[in-house]
C-alpha cells in the first residue's frame, strides 16, 4: 500500500494544488485591482500588478458613500433575521415533533410545500403586500418576510423527534412550562443543528440580492450587495473603487467563515444527509 | 388529542391536574403557532395564491387598475419570441451548468477525499468552499472586471499566450459560457463538500474487498463508489438544478440578458417584466410557468431516483 500511495497521491495533490490556485485567482485579482491608482487604470498600461499601489479606491468608498450605514443595515437585518428564525424554527419544530393537535399533518405538509416554491414565483405578490403594509424602503421589508423558514422548521422537527419523550416528561413533572421546556431543554439539545441553520440563515440574508433590489431604492437603506452594485454603476471606469468595496465586504465574511468553518461544513453535510 | 396525555401517570391520578396540564399545552400550541403561521400565511401561502390569480389579470401597479383578461397572458406568452428565447436559454444554462458542475465536483471531491494528510485535505476543501460564502452580486462584479475586453484578467492571459482577445460578455457565442464559468467558480464548493461527506460515509470494507480482487481505480469508481453515492447524487442534482433555474444576480449584473437575449434567463425576464416594465400580470403568468417547470423537473428527478434505488 505505502508505495502505491506516494505516486498516485502525489499526482492527485499536485493537480488539486493547481486547480486550487486557479480558484484563488479572482481574489488575487480583486485585491490587486483595489490597490490600483486611477492613473494605472486610465493609462490602460494593463498589468496584473498596480504600478503604484494606492489606497485611493478605499478612500473613495468611505468618502463618497454611506458605506458604514450599508454595513450596519446588512448587519442589523441579518442578525435579527437569524435570531428570530432560529427561535421560530425551534418552536414550530417542537410543536410539530412533540405535540398533537388537529390538522397537524396538513399544516406541516403545507409548510414543507413552500420549500419547493422558487422566490421568483412569489416575489410580485410579496412586493405588493409589502407595499400595502407601507414597508417599501424600510428595513422591516427585508426582515419581516424572512422571520420564518420552512427548511428550519423541517430540520428542527427532525432533530427534536429524536429527543426521548421521558426526558420531557421528567421536566414536566418538575413543573416546567412548555416554553421553559423548549428554551431550557429542547434548544440546547439541538444546538449543533441550530448553529448550522444559524450560519446559513445569516449568510443567506447577508448575501441576498434580489429581494432588497426590489424593495429598497433609497440609498441610505441599501444593504451590502446593493451597495456593491451601486458602486459598479457609478465607478465602472475607476474599478479600483468597486474592487475596494468588494474587498471590504468579502474579508469579514471570509474571516467569519474561517472561524466557524467546522460547524459550517458539518452543518452543510448534515443538511445534505437528513 | 388524548394519546399524549394518557401516557402521563401523574395526570391519571388527578383529573383536575390533567385538565390544567392539557389546557396549558393547548395554550402553548396556540400561542406559539399562531404568529408563525401568520407569517407563513402572509409571506408564503397568500403570495402563491395571489400570483396564480394575478396571472389572469392585466395589472400595472402604477395605474393600479387590474383588468381581467383570463388566459390572455398565457396565450401572449407563447407568441412572445423573447419569452420563448428566455425559456430556451434557461434550459440551456441549467443543462450545461449542472452537468459540468456535477462532473467536476464529483472528480474534485473524490480527489480531495483521497488526500490523507488532514491539514492538506482541509485546506483544499476550504479553498474550494470560499467562493460560495461571498455574495454572488459581489462575485459577479469582480468577474465583470476580469472579463473586461481591454484590461481584464482573461484577455491578459490570452495575450500572454499570443491569442486574440475575446469579447467575453458581449459576444453572443461566448456570453452564456462566460456566465456559466463564473457560476461554477462561485458555486462548486457546496457540492464538493456534500460529495466528500457522501464519499466518507461509504464503508472502507467495500474498497478493501475490491482491491483484494484486483479491481482497477476506474472499475472501483464505476461499480462501487457511484452506486453507493446515489442518494447524495440525487440530492445534489435536485438542489443544483433548482438553484440554477433561479440564478439571477449574475445575469442581471453581468449581461442584463444581452447580447441578443443570449443570456436572458426566465428569472431575469420575470423580474424585468414585473419591476421595469410594470407588467405584473404578464410576469405572474411567466412565474406560473416557471413554477410548473420546477415542480415537474423535481418530480421527474425524484422518480428517476426511486427507480434507480429499487435495483
Amino acid at each position: 500500500m505505502p508505495r502505491k500511495f506516494s505516486l498516485w497521491e502525489g499526482f492527485t495533490i499536485a493537480v488539486l494544488a493547481v486547480i486550487a490556485c486557479v480558484m484563488l485567482l479572482p481574489y488575487v485579482w480583486m485585491v490587486l485591482s483595489s490597490l490600483k491608482s486611477n492613473m494605472d487604470i486610465v493609462s490602460g498600461s494593463g498589468g496584473l500588478f498596480p504600478s503604484k499601489p494606492s489606497l485611493d479606491g478605499y478612500r473613495t468608498v468611505f468618502s463618497e458613500a454611506p458605506f458604514v450605514t450599508w454595513l450596519l443595515n446588512s448587519l442589523v437585518t441579518s442578525v435579527i433575521i437569524t435570531v428570530v428564525t432560529l427561535f421560530t424554527s425551534a418552536l414550530a419544530g417542537y410543536v410539530f415533533a412533540k405535540h398533537q393537535f388537529k390538522g397537524k399533518k396538513l399544516l406541516f405538509i403545507l409548510i414543507l410545500a413552500t420549500m419547493m416554491i422558487p422566490f421568483q414565483v412569489i416575489m410580485i405578490p410579496t412586493y405588493l403586500i409589502t407595499a400595502e403594509l407601507g414597508l417599501v424602503n424600510h428595513l422591516l421589508a427585508i426582515i419581516l418576510p424572512n422571520l420564518v423558514s420552512s427548511y428550519g422548521v423541517f430540520l428542527a422537527k427532525q432533530f427534536i423527534e429524536e429527543i426521548p419523550q421521558e426526558l420531557l416528561e421528567a421536566a414536566r413533572m418538575d413543573g416546567s412550562g412548555e416554553f421553559r421546556l423548549m428554551l431550557r431543554i429542547v434548544m440546547p439539545l439541538i444546538m449543533p443543528m441550530l448553529s448550522a441553520l444559524g450560519i446559513f440563515t445569516f449568510m443567506n440574508s447577508w448575501n441576498n440580492y434580489l429581494w432588497p433590489l426590489i424593495v429598497l431604492n433609497d440609498e441610505s437603506k441599501m444593504t451590502v450587495p446593493l451597495a456593491l452594485v451601486y458602486f459598479n454603476g457609478t465607478h465602472q471606469v475607476n474599478y479600483n473603487v468597486v474592487m475596494s468595496a468588494a474587498v471590504l465586504i468579502t474579508i469579514p465574511v471570509i474571516i467569519m467563515f474561517l472561524i466557524f468553518q467546522k460547524q459550517f461544513i458539518k452543518g452543510l453535510a448534515m443538511t445534505g444527509m437528513k | 388529542m388524548s394519546t399524549a396525555i394518557s401516557t402521563n401517570k401523574a395526570e391519571k391520578v388527578n383529573p383536575a391536574v390533567k385538565s390544567t396540564a392539557y389546557r396549558a399545552k393547548r395554550r402553548f400550541i396556540i400561542i406559539s403557532l399562531v404568529p408563525i403561521l401568520l407569517l407563513f400565511g402572509v409571506f408564503a401561502f397568500l403570495p402563491i395564491a395571489w400570483s396564480l390569480g394575478l396571472s389572469a389579470f392585466k395589472y400595472d401597479p402604477l395605474s393600479s387598475n387590474a383588468i381581467f383578461v383570463g388566459a390572455e397572458n398565457y396565450i401572449r406568452m407563447f407568441q412572445d419570441s423573447i419569452f420563448l428565447k428566455s425559456l430556451w436559454v434557461t434550459f440551456k444554462f441549467v443543462f450545461i451548468a449542472v452537468l459540468i458542475n456535477i462532473v467536476i465536483t464529483l472528480l474534485i471531491a473524490s480527489a480531495i477525499q483521497r488526500v490523507r494528510i488532514p491539514w492538506l485535505k482541509n485546506g483544499f476543501r476550504t479553498v474550494f468552499f470560499l467562493p460560495t460564502i461571498a455574495p454572488l452580486a459581489g462575485t459577479a462584479i469582480v468577474w465583470n472586471t476580469m472579463f473586461n475586453y481591454n484590461d481584464g484578467l482573461f484577455n491578459m492571459i490570452l495575450a500572454k499566450l499570443n491569442m486574440a482577445p475575446i469579447q467575453w460578455l458581449s459576444d453572443p457565442h461566448y456570453a452564456l459560457y462566460s456566465v456559466i464559468m463564473m457560476t461554477l467558480w462561485a458555486d462548486i464548493g457546496y457540492n464538493i463538500v456534500l460529495f466528500i461527506a457522501g464519499l466518507d460515509s461509504i464503508p472502507d470494507m467495500y474498497y478493501e474487498a475490491a482491491t483484494l480482487e484486483g479491481a482497477g481505480r476506474w472499475h472501483v469508481f464505476l461499480h462501487i463508489t457511484l452506486p453507493l453515492l446515489r442518494r447524495t447524487l440525487l440530492f445534489v442534482s435536485i438542489t443544483t438544478v433548482v438553484s440554477y433555474f433561479q440564478a439571477f444576480p449574475q445575469f442581471q449584473i453581468m449581461t442584463k440578458g444581452g447580447p441578443f437575449n443570449e443570456t436572458r434567463v426566465l428569472s431575469l425576464q420575470i423580474y424585468e417584466q414585473a419591476f421595469s416594465s410594470s407588467n405584473m400580470g404578464y410576469a405572474s403568468a411567466m412565474a406560473t410557468v416557471f413554477l410548473m417547470i420546477i415542480l415537474l423537473v423535481t418530480l421527474l428527478q425524484l422518480r428517476w431516483g426511486r427507480t434507480q434505488w429499487e435495483h
